[in-house]
């Protein structure tokens, strides 16, 4: 469980790390290295080069923007589950942080990378989505915006070019949106089985809006619009409760592994619906 | 002598006492500060100059011939110094040991065929472990794949191109027997009702976080290697490995290495110390080889048992259990390193704490293409241990009547210990009723069942199980070999020793023959010496033999050390303190008779004021042989070997009506966990735990607490998570701790309430009974009771584990279709 042989580039600035990405087509970032070093180690990615972002000053910073919340690329994973901004204006996100790796993982792991490492069963991604948030890319070429729907495009697969360097995560600030997160695991702490993050609109006892959205049940963290579209338009009763939560179930096509089998998965994503859906309605304000 | 064979007189010396000074007493870990600031010395911290590292090519095909293999790039790589094939190594070294008769072949790389994923196929000695992986990646091998062997039914009627060992005949069957323990039939025919149920037991196995590693050296002018390793029982037969490398026993020295963590795996380690060697001998310089965790899980020594039970078990209306009747299939794996010895284990204690009047076990071990079996917690028992809680269980609901007035009902009654089960192991002694009425205590079992139903009304599950298992200790030779057809390894001694020596100021010290492998060995030993000599545990200093230095010693494993250790250390102790009282009746002019050792001090009783100190005594010992009286015999200095064997073993039956006395020194513990099962999602909530053990009398509550928590544990992930999960074509889906699912401190009770009762052998030196296990034997069914008892409204019933989340949603979704 050694990687194998690379070249280590350590950047300075952000700009560094931009230039290297430009001359090193077959470099990678680092960042925490919680999911890098140990798919190198089982050499399941053997980059040639590692671009070391972690010297770099000023970009872990997570502060107010508008009324949302800019985070930079080496924030720690820690560092946003504890942020009382975070807590505020996206508690969504906050409670996610439950469920999400362990204390020495998250002290080193960084929000930024774990959304670039795009993992299928990834609490993270899923928050994006329910939140609309937006990833800031930057390369030598300039910057660009892209929304969280648009950025996960696979297993491991995301918007993101190789000359870039995602630099910012952007969160809207909350208004009345009601919020609730749950997530099955084996063990707490793990990779997600199933998870669904659900915000919520009510005015005068009608939902508004709705995001209901899976992650752990496809390539990536993805709206379940036929949940969504069962939602709208009435009160969060018990018929609401269950049409969402039969549409969501059959709004997946998930996938069998030795953690769970697709069943297991339907049966899950329509348990959490149900819960997520209950709690984010008694917390529309 | 009847059916069941003879009870041999005991030869306890130390009677279980209640004014003993340190042994019962929670001492704190002798082991512990060195261990706990990093100052322990482990297989992977060691450093010889000039030492290469090895690094191993597994192969990837569950079976498959070796069609060719080309490491001629991995040789050119610079920094590799050999790079080694199968073939390679037969020139240089003979198959593993084995306990298995006739023996199943295994070569420390494979040659013509690989048997598992993971199985070595080349291995390669660098500079460094990055340049060896990277060799690793060079080697070009052709493979032909052949059929893979999974499932451990099919494997009962493999031919042809689907038989891993041809050389064995054209089956996978390793080995296939049925052993018959008194009037099965008749028991059968006076039944009022059998209970059946087919029973899948998974393969799991101790996750210990250190790896098994080894550094080895071979001196070309001695002809001579050296093997530092974490393996255990190299006192007993590391001259097994000495003839697999093709040297005299003498050229060869073990030397032990902390151990970090065992659970069994380290048991007697030898494919990684093997393959350290040939290397080093290849190289010329020291070689360490240091498993990774997917080195340790597709080709360790530590799967554990793999089974399918077949149970029926006999009853009478009115609840007298009568016989017992098991078909098994265990899936062995590619390889039978200790023969079936895990059935051996199992025969120890399979009818439980119950009177049961016969046993018959058909027993068809397979070969698989997996890892073989090697040792884990329980090494077989705790399966037997599942299978007659939950048959128990079963007759209980069956009849009617509640699970633990069953239990009651048949319990062997304190005074009929000692007894004999029909497969002839002895149960020593016990108190089964004041084990579960302790429990009972502690788990409020009156105030759970209010709650249970409470929550059943708000459609909430809440279950609570009760198991009450054996905790068999101190293993006897003969388990590994009692199923064996044809006579191979047929030993009888499984002792172990200790040295023992008091210098010339006074200090003691003890040579342990065994290893550290995770437990206390240093802490046992420290305590009994201290109780021996009156003397302070603090003057002791424990060290480590090799094998040059080393006696017979068996090792830890099995539930054995504390007990063994405590003997040999009173035979040790009792020869030092024959000689300071003789030495001291000289110098005071006393009557030795007249004399007593207290306080660390030699008195003469009654005598105010009429002491020499062990110090003083040391001193003359050493210094002063003018000062002694003439007697040849008694020669300077105060030391003492003993090797202390086991308490009490009889020889199988010739015609196999019992298989005599192989695990006598018998705990038990009652296991009460409270659970809540999520019945949308299918997750399972510890709500309370409650375990009581009795050990007989105890060295250490503190150590043994953690035994009995850390392997209730253990239980949890074996009841929960825990699967080495082959897929369909032999690949290990769960080869990483992302996907083997170790239970952590959130998956656990929040607390395990442990509780004793001491029954003390009348075997063992101050009535010591052994305690490493239970945790593992008793925590499965008691868990798999209470999840049963939980979904007991919607008719679920637990046959299987493990039961993760989507497992025991699937039955709960079964049982509401059903329903519905
Ligand atoms: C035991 C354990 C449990 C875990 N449990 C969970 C869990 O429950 N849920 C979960 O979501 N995650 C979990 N993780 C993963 C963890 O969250 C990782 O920290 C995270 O996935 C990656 O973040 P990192 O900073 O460590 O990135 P790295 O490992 O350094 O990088 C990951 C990938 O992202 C790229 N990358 C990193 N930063 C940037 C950037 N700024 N711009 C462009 N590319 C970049 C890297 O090149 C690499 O491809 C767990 C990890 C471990 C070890």
């Amino acid at each position: 469980m050694k990687p194998a042989r690379f070249r280590y580039l350590r950047a300075a600035s952000v700009n560094d790390a931009l230039q290297a990405l430009a001359e090193n087509p077959d470099a990678q970032i680092l960042a925490g290295g919680q999911s890098l070093i140990a798919m190198m180690n089982l050499r399941l990615v053997k980059p040639a080069c590692l671009i070391d972002i972690n010297r770099i000053s000023n970009i872990g910073y997570i502060d107010e923007d508008g009324d949302g919340v800019a985070i930079g690329a080496l924030a720690r994973h820690n560092d946003v589950k504890h942020s009382p901004l975070i807590r505020e204006r996206c508690p969504l996100l906050t409670e996610a942080y439950e469920s999400i790796a362990h204390h020495t993982v998250r002290n080193r792991g960084t929000l930024g990378g774990n959304l670039c490492h795009a993992d299928p069963s990834s609490e993270t991604p899923a928050v994006m989505v329910a939140t609309g948030a937006t990833l800031m890319l930057q390369s030598l070429r300039g910057q660009r915006e892209v929304g969280a729907e648009d950025f996960f495009l696979g297993t491991y697969e995301t918007a993101r070019r190789q000359d870039e360097m995602l630099t910012e995560i952007r969160l809207p600030g909350r208004r009345t949106d009601g919020w609730a997160f749950a997530e099955i695991s084996n063990r707490h702490g793990d990779f997600a089985i199933a998870v669904i993050a659900t915000t919520l609109r009510i005015e005068d006892g009608r939902c508004e809006a709705a995001r209901v959205v899976a992650s752990g049940v496809g390539e990536h963290a993805a709206r379940l619009e036929p949940a969504e579209e069962a939602l709208i338009g009435g009160p969060i009763d018990d018929a609401r409760l269950d049409a969402a939560a039969a549409a969501a179930a059959g709004a997946v096509d998930p996938h069998s592994d030795s953690h769970a089998d697709a069943a297991y998965r339907r049966d899950a994503i329509a348990a959490l619906t149900r819960r997520t859906v209950r709690r984010a309605a008694a917390r529309c304000d | 002598m009847t059916e069941r064979g003879h009870i041999p007189e005991s030869r306890q010396r130390e009677k279980p006492r209640a004014d003993l000074q340190w042994i019962g007493k929670s001492m704190k870990r002798v082991e512990d500060p060195r261990l706990l600031v990093g100052k322990g010395i482990y297989a992977d911290d060691i450093n010889e100059p000039e030492m290469a590292h090895a690094a191993v090519l597994r192969s990837p095909h569950a079976h498959a011939r070796i069609v060719s293999i080309d490491v001629s790039k991995a040789q050119e790589l610079p920094g590799v110094l050999c790079a080694m094939t199968g073939a390679d190594a037969a020139k240089v070294c003979d198959p593993l040991p084995t306990w298995a008769s006739p023996p199943v072949l295994q070569a420390v790389i494979a040659d013509d065929r690989v048997r598992h994923v993971g199985e070595a196929v080349a291995a390669v000695a660098a500079v460094d472990r990055y340049i060896a992986e990277d060799a690793c990646d060079l080697i070009e091998v052709e493979y032909e794949p052949l059929p893979p062997v999974v499932d451990p039914e099919e494997a009962l009627t493999s031919t042809g191109d689907a038989v891993l060992h041809p050389e064995r005949g054209d089956t996978n069957i390793g080995l296939e027997r049925k052993l018959t323990f008194g009037p099965v039939e008749e028991d059968f025919a006076a039944a009022d009702l059998v209970i059946e149920r087919r029973i899948r037991w998974p393969r799991s196995g101790g996750q210990p976080l250190e790896t098994v590693g080894a550094v080895a050296s071979f001196d070309d002018g001695a002809g001579r290697f050296t093997i530092q390793c974490n393996t255990s029982m190299y006192n007993y037969c590391g001259w097994m490995i000495a003839s697999t490398l093709r040297v005299a026993p003498h050229k060869l020295n073990i030397v032990p290495t902390l151990a970090g963590g065992s659970f069994g795996s380290k048991m007697f380690v030898h494919k990684v110390p093997v393959l350290a060697a040939v290397l080093a001998r290849a190289v010329g310089r020291p070689v360490k080889f240091m498993e990774d965790r997917i080195d340790n899980t597709t080709s360790c020594d530590n799967h554990a048992s793999d089974r399918v039970y077949y149970a029926k078990l006999a009853l009478k209306r009115d609840g007298t259990l009568l016989s017992l009747k098991t078909r098994i299939i265990d899936d062995y794996g590619a390889y039978l390193q200790f023969g079936v010895g895990q059935h051996g284990n199992a025969l120890s204690q399979c009818v439980g704490p119950y009177r049961i009047n016969s046993v018959e076990v058909d027993l068809a071990a397979v070969l698989t293409n997996k890892c073989q079996q090697g040792a884990y917690r329980g090494f077989g028992s705790e399966v037997a241990n599942f299978v007659i809680e939950r048959l128990v269980d079963a007759a209980a609901d069956e009849l009617g009547i509640d699970r633990i007035a069953l239990r009651r009902q048949n319990f062997i009654q304190p005074d009929q210990f000692p007894y004999l089960i029909p497969t002839g192991n002895m149960y020593d002694s016990g108190n089964y009723q004041a084990v579960l009425d302790e429990t009972l205590k502690l788990a409020d079992l009156e105030g759970w069942r209010a709650k249970q139903a409470e929550a059943r009304k708000e459609g909430r599950y809440i279950g609570i199980g009760v198991a009450t298992c054996q905790e068999r200790s101190v293993f006897s030779a003969t388990e590994f070999w009692m199923w064996n057809l044809e006579p191979g390894v047929e030993w009888t001694s499984s002792p172990d020793g200790v040295s023992v020596k008091i210098d010339p100021t006074g200090k003691a010290f003890v040579t342990l023959h065994s290893p550290f492998w995770g437990n206390s060995p240093e802490t046992v030993a420290a305590q009994v010496l201290a109780e021996q000599l009156t003397i302070d545990p603090a003057d002791i200093e424990i060290t480590y033999s090799d094998t040059d230095q080393g006696l017979n010693s068996t090792g830890p494993g099995g539930s054995r050390f504390t007990v063994m250790v405590t003997g040999a250390i009173v035979g040790a102790a009792g020869k030092i303190r024959e000689k300071l009282l003789r030495i001291a009746a000289h110098l005071m002019e006393a009557d030795v008779r007249d004399l007593t050792l207290q306080d660390g001090a030699v008195h003469v009783k009654g005598v105010l004021d009429m002491k020499m100190s062990i110090a003083e005594l040391a001193d003359k010992a050493h210094y002063y042989r003018l000062s002694m009286p003439e007697d040849l015999d008694l020669t300077s200095g105060l030391d003492a070997t003993y090797v202390y064997d086991h308490p009490v073993t009889t020889l199988p039956d010739p015609d196999e009506r019992h298989m005599g006395i192989f695990y006598p020194i018998m705990g038990h513990s009652c296991h009460i966990p409270v659970v809540e099962v999520d019945v949308e999602t299918g997750q399972v909530h510890f709500l309370h735990y409650a375990a009581v053990h009795d050990c007989g009398t105890m060295v250490n509550p503190m150590t043994l607490e953690g035994h009995i928590r850390g392997g209730t544990v253990n239980g949890i992930g074996t009841a929960l998570f825990e699967e080495f999960s082959y897929d369909e074509a032999g690949q290990l889906t769960t080869a990483l701790w992302t996907d083997y699912l170790i239970p952590t401190i959130k998956e656990s009770p929040a607390d395990i309430v442990v509780g004793h009762v001491e029954t003390p052998s009348p075997f063992t030196e101050y009535g010591v009974k052994g305690g490493g296990e239970g945790g593992r034997m008793g925590g499965p069914p008691a868990i798999a009771a209470a999840i049963e008892d939980a979904l007991k409204p919607l008719g679920v019933t637990i046959d299987s584990l493990p039961l993760p989340p989507s497992k025991l949603r699937a039955l709960i979704r079964d049982a509401q279709a059903r329903a519905a």
